[in-house]
């Protein structure tokens, strides 16, 4: 395994330092590419309350290519699907070696206030948000309780 | 007359004899050409430790003047009597321009051009840049130099835009980079004997390299304006370093990476073929950051890849080109050739390249009726012709590259191209002509699939 860049001890060093509020990424152990994610749901959405657990991994190329990052707590939302993963552009064909952990969890955050049915990644989450959108947000409460408030 | 000529011959010639007996033998001269205004070039050998006023009074008689009314002209300025050689950053074989003053001369108001100047600049952070450049590290430029083929120094030159003489003095130093790479922005005063333009004069500015010896005048070097030298100390958006070398994209916010990273990007880009074809500038990439108006504009920039990298880059750009003026590209492996054709017929040959005949709709051996790949390919097998044995064994060869790209590959719906999909979702963005499609129907990607089968 070649060294850890310079980038990545810089990014995870300020993560330590000056932490994102409502969100906190550890380096595993013994892979400090791989970080232990915990994103508090934001006030005034339904994920309110919830601690939502997601692994994030940034590839060799990182910041060529963007970080790969997967919800592990169960989530209902409309842009995330049953195995975690998220529908967000940054992840995909707008990522930019600009962008950073510290950026991509902040739209993530974003993401848990403002869903985005119209671009949908579990189609029946997006169909009942558009549908009945009081019915969708109980589901996610219920979600948020159910799997995202352990203790 | 031919007598008096004689005599003046005679004259300069036990000068010359004095002015070289006065002196010790000179160890590391250098070589310099002299070009006068009159059209000869003298070639002499100069002490770096003599001042212009001794080498006025080498060529002056050359010129048939008075060592006082000899100027001496080095990159768009007048050397002073009293500059020594040495700190004139002169190179072997560099070329030093010597004019005989002419008393008809006035030189042109200074208001004027100051006026003229000032509308050219815009650009404030730009001069601050070049002045700094010059400030610190006395014209530190990078170049691409094609005699070296590799990155180097430069040195900034400059000539008349009209007689190409470089027996011009320039107005005002240029301030920035606009300054010296658009044409008509610094006036000067070109001393060439039969310059159409002389008093009224624009400059040009050319760069050679520091690092060779000069092969002449025509040998320059091509400005890689965007490496720079990091004097603000900026880190590279990439990878965080602080170099002293850095690459500044054109974008408003002037991002910045180190020329490692530059170069990771760009074969990053360029491997996944995700260059843009500008009209304007050719095939390029933007900044990083995603921002508008960024497109590299001078291509010599992508020299800073490797030899083979830069190959790649060259014939993408070709490719991408034929594409655009709809054409196509020769599908026989190893060809590749491109092919402008009718687009009223489907028959294409190869006939500059492999004399492939092929159908422009499917790319595969030219066939009668719809094209179904699979199918046409079979119908050959039953047909037995005389063989060269090498060629058919390279046929057989081409045959599982054939069966290995139909068996891991799709077409992209709208162009043809071959797709592998090596994980990750279903949706797939052509890298060549951009089109979304779905991997599972083989058509335009829709709501449905995204919601149906977006990861299969």
């Amino acid at each position: 395994m070649s060294a850890l860049p310079r980038r990545i001890i810089k990014e995870t060093q300020r993560l330590m330092a000056e932490p994102v509020p409502g969100i906190s990424a550890v380096p595993d152990e013994s892979n400090a590419r791989y970080f232990h994610v915990i994103v508090t749901g934001p006030e005034d959405s339904p994920f309110e309350g919830g601690l939502f657990k997601l692994e994030l991994f940034l590839p060799e190329d990182y910041p060529m290519s963007a970080p790969k990052v997967r919800f592990i707590t169960k989530i209902y939302h409309p842009n995330i699907d049953k195995l975690g993963r998220i529908c967000l552009d940054i992840l995909k064909d707008k990522w930019s070696p600009a962008l950073q952990i510290r950026t991509v969890l902040l739209s993530i955050q974003a993401l848990l206030s403002a869903p985005n049915p119209d671009d949908p990644l579990a189609n029946d989450v997006a169909e009942l948000w558009k549908i009945n959108e009081s019915e969708a947000i109980r589901n996610a409460k219920e979600w948020t309780r159910k799997y995202a408030m352990e203790n | 007359m031919a007598e008096l000529l004689n005599i003046i011959l005679n004259i300069v010639r036990n000068a010359l004899r004095m002015l070289s007996l006065g002196r010790p033998a000179i160890d590391n001269s250098l070589n310099i050409n002299i070009k006068c205004s009159t059209g000869n070039t003298l070639s002499v050998g100069l002490d770096p430790e003599w001042d212009i006023g001794e080498v006025k009074n080498i060529i002056a008689p050359k010129l048939g003047a008075n060592p006082k009314e000899v100027k001496i002209i080095f990159a768009g300025k007048e050397l002073e009597d009293s500059i020594v050689i040495k700190d004139c950053d002169l190179g072997e074989q560099s070329t030093l321009h010597a004019v005989k003053l002419s008393k008809s001369f006035v030189k042109p108001s200074s208001g004027q051009l100051s006026s003229v100047i000032a509308e050219a600049i815009s650009d404030e952070d730009e001069i601050a840049v070049l002045q700094e450049t010059i400030d610190r590290a006395g014209s530190q430029f990078y170049v691409h130099c094609p005699v070296c083929n590799d990155l180097r120094l430069g040195k900034l030159r400059v000539r008349c835009s009209k007689c190409k003489s470089g027996a011009i003095t320039v107005d005002t130093d240029p301030k920035s980079w606009s300054d010296v790479l658009k044409s008509n922005k610094i006036s000067g005063h070109c001393e060439q004997d039969d310059c159409p333009d002389g008093a009224f004069a624009w400059a040009e500015f050319y760069f050679k390299c520091t690092e060779h010896i000069s092969q002449g005048e025509n040998d320059e070097a091509v400005p890689l304006y965007l490496l720079r030298n990091n004097f603000k100390n900026i880190p590279c958006l990439a990878c965080t370093e602080i170099k002293h070398v850095v690459f500044v994209f054109p974008c408003k916010e002037a991002h910045v990476t180190c020329l490692d990273c530059f170069r990771t990007f760009a074969v990053l880009r360029l491997r996944e073929r995700q260059f843009v074809l500008d009209d304007a500038i050719g095939y390029t990439i933007a900044c990083p950051a995603g921002c508008p108006d960024s497109f590299i504009d001078e291509c010599h920039h992508f020299k800073l890849l490797t030899n083979e990298q830069y190959e790649l880059y060259q014939r993408f750009a070709t490719e991408e080109c034929v594409l655009h003026a709809g054409g196509v590209l020769c599908p026989q492996p190893g060809c590749g050739e491109g092919i402008i054709v009718d687009s009223s017929c489907d028959k294409v040959a190869c006939s500059n390249g492999c004399g492939y005949v092929f159908c422009r709709k499917c790319l595969q051996g030219y066939h009668l009726g719809e094209c179904n790949s699979l199918d046409n390919a079979s119908l050959s097998d039953d047909i037995h012709h005389i063989t060269d044995p090498a060629r058919a064994a390279q046929a057989r060869w081409d045959e599982a590259t054939n069966v290995a790209i139909r068996v891991t590959t799709k077409p992209c719906p709208r162009c043809r191209t071959a797709t592998e999909r090596s994980g990750g979702c279903m949706h797939m963005i052509c890298t060549r002509c951009s089109f979304h499609w779905c991997w599972v129907c083989q058509i335009e990607w829709s709501r449905d699939c995204m919601g149906t089968h977006w990861f299969g």
